[in-house]
């Protein structure tokens, strides 16, 4: 599913983020990425949805090497990738129903079909209740949820979460681990970045560490911080 | 559309004081095309003048008329020659005066002498031909536009360059306004674009609504400009021609409709322009 071929990445400003990254993620698997920040998490995640582009190297996400890819065609690439984040990015003058059939919306979805999905991805959340809310209204983790349910409205194959939990307390970080579970059971291929350690050992499920922007561990059923 | 709208009304002071800003500019823009206009009316009438009238004696028969005709045309220079009676030459002078008072109560008779109106080839010649018509018999007095006929030309041809380019400068300058006004509701709403952007929007799928909403902007700054305009032009031209009935101020509708859709076609294009500009700055800077 996702391929990462020889990458390196040096931002303008001369400073490396990346150095040398090669990996395979299979269809459907559940990959927590950790490390400290600075680690080259998020770099390693905007690569995906080609929000950056590497200094040397390929990404394939689904046979199409996206490192080469025309402008015109990354809003379509960005359609068959959800992306979740720390702070949300939720528009607060949309109610939580607007935000996520926003991402329907902006494809030029049949409007008819919009209310459907946005339903059903509400639902899938258990947001349904919050629907008509401002996200000023909601907590952290309702926030969370509305902004998963735009992620996936419009049925991607594959979801990234970029310190999902960072500003979540560890209950509801659980939950939301959770629920991210169920959508990977739903045939999603999920990768989160973060640096909560009690979620990724709580998990168990394939763990890749960086340090410095490069792959220092990668292991099956892993825990946080290797074989301590 | 619909997305224009909303935002439209839901920005609502920021698009307020962005169509104020193009109103003004509007506004001024047109005020200067109708300067413009005005100038050019009052040269083009200035310049139309560049003939010598000769007033005849008023005891003179129509044969003795007719043969003084031939000689006028017999001199040098004269291009055209138009009679012009003194009953219709006193009827266009209380005509166009009519609107400050009513000469009949003040004048019984027609005090108009008969006038030949000679159209002369070229400036030169102007001074030459009234000095010869002078000596014809039967003439009463020549009259002519004088010695700043020769600087005319050139003060007519440069007030045209000139205004062109004040015009072409005056365009410029509003388009920075407006695009800049607009870029200032645009950057409020950078988050929007970016979310739109990461859910799989595509670039024209963005700018759609921006245009549609610079077009919104455009369209209404100009309808308030045409209105400013159209009220204040027509005020100050009703006062101009009842205190100066012989300036010829512009009061065609048609001329005036012609600038008014200038303004407005102006509002909306820049509108759009900047609308299209704003955004695509925006989509390039990621």
């Amino acid at each position: 599913m996702i391929e990462l071929r020889n990458i390196s990445k040096n931002y303008p400003n001369g400073v490396g983020a990346l150095y040398d990254i090669n990996l395979h993620i299979g269809k459907e698997e559940f990959v927590f990425i950790v490390g400290p920040s600075g680690a080259g998490k998020t770099t390693l995640m905007k690569l995906l949805y080609r929000d950056e582009v590497p200094t040397t190297g390929s990404v394939i996400v689904d046979k199409i090497n996206i490192a080469g890819l025309e402008q015109q065609q990354v809003p379509y690439l960005r359609r068959n990738i959800g992306v979740v984040f720390q702070d949300y990015k939720l528009l607060p003058r949309k109610t939580v129903y607007e935000n996520v059939a926003f991402a329907l919306q902006v494809t030029g979805c049949p409007r008819s079909q919009i209310r459907r999905k946005t339903m059903q991805a509400l639902e899938l959340v258990s947001m349904l209740r919050s629907a008509k809310q401002f996200p000023a209204q909601l907590s952290g983790g309702e926030k969370q949820r509305a902004c998963i349910a735009r992620a996936l409205v419009n049925n991607p194959p594959i979801l990234l979460a970029d310190e999902p939990t960072g500003n979540l307390d560890p209950a509801t970080s659980w939950e939301i681990l959770q629920l991210l579970d169920k959508i990977n059971k739903r045939n999603t291929t999920l990768l989160v970045a973060t640096h909560n350690k009690s979620i990724v050992d709580g998990m168990k499920k394939r763990v890749i560490a960086m340090e410095s922007g490069r792959i220092i561990r990668d292991q099956q059923l892993g825990v946080y911080s290797g074989n301590l | 559309m619909v997305e224009a709208f909303t935002s439209f009304r839901r920005s609502g002071l920021m698009s307020m004081i962005t169509v104020g800003i193009i109103t003004i500019s509007l506004t001024i823009f047109g005020f200067f095309l109708l300067l413009v206009l005005n100038t050019g009316n009052i040269i083009g009438e200035i310049s139309a003048k560049m003939d010598v009238s000769v007033y005849i004696q008023k005891n003179l028969s129509d044969s003795e008329i007719a043969a003084f005709r031939s000689q006028l045309v017999s001199l040098p220079g004269v291009e055209k020659v138009t009679f012009v009676p003194k009953n219709e030459a006193w009827r266009d002078f209380k005509e166009k005066f009519a609107a400050r008072f009513s000469l009949d109560d003040v004048v019984e008779d027609n005090p108009l002498p008969n006038t030949f109106s000679l159209e002369i080839r070229s400036t030169d010649l102007v001074e030459k031909t009234a000095r010869m018509a002078k000596q014809v018999d039967g003439v009463d007095d020549v009259r002519y536009s004088g010695s700043y006929l020769e600087n005319t030309k050139i003060l007519v041809d440069a007030m045209r360059i000139g205004g062109f380019i004040f015009v072409l400068l005056l365009t410029f300058a509003t388009l920075l306004i407006v695009v800049n006004t607009i870029r200032l509701t645009v950057l409020a709403r950078e988050t929007e674009i970016s979310i739109m952007r990461l859910v799989g929007a595509t670039n024209s799928f963005i700018r759609g609504p921006f245009i549609i909403e610079g077009i919104l902007i455009g369209v209404l700054g100009g309808a308030f400009a045409i209105l400013i305009l159209k009220f204040s032009y027509d005020a100050i031209a009703a006062r101009i021609l009842s205190a100066l009935p012989f300036l010829p101020v512009v009061v065609d509708k048609k001329q005036l409709s012609t600038i008014y859709i200038m303004v407005s076609a102006l509002g909306m294009f820049l509108g759009m322009l900047g609308g299209y500009i704003s955004v695509s700055k925006l989509l390039k800077e990621k």
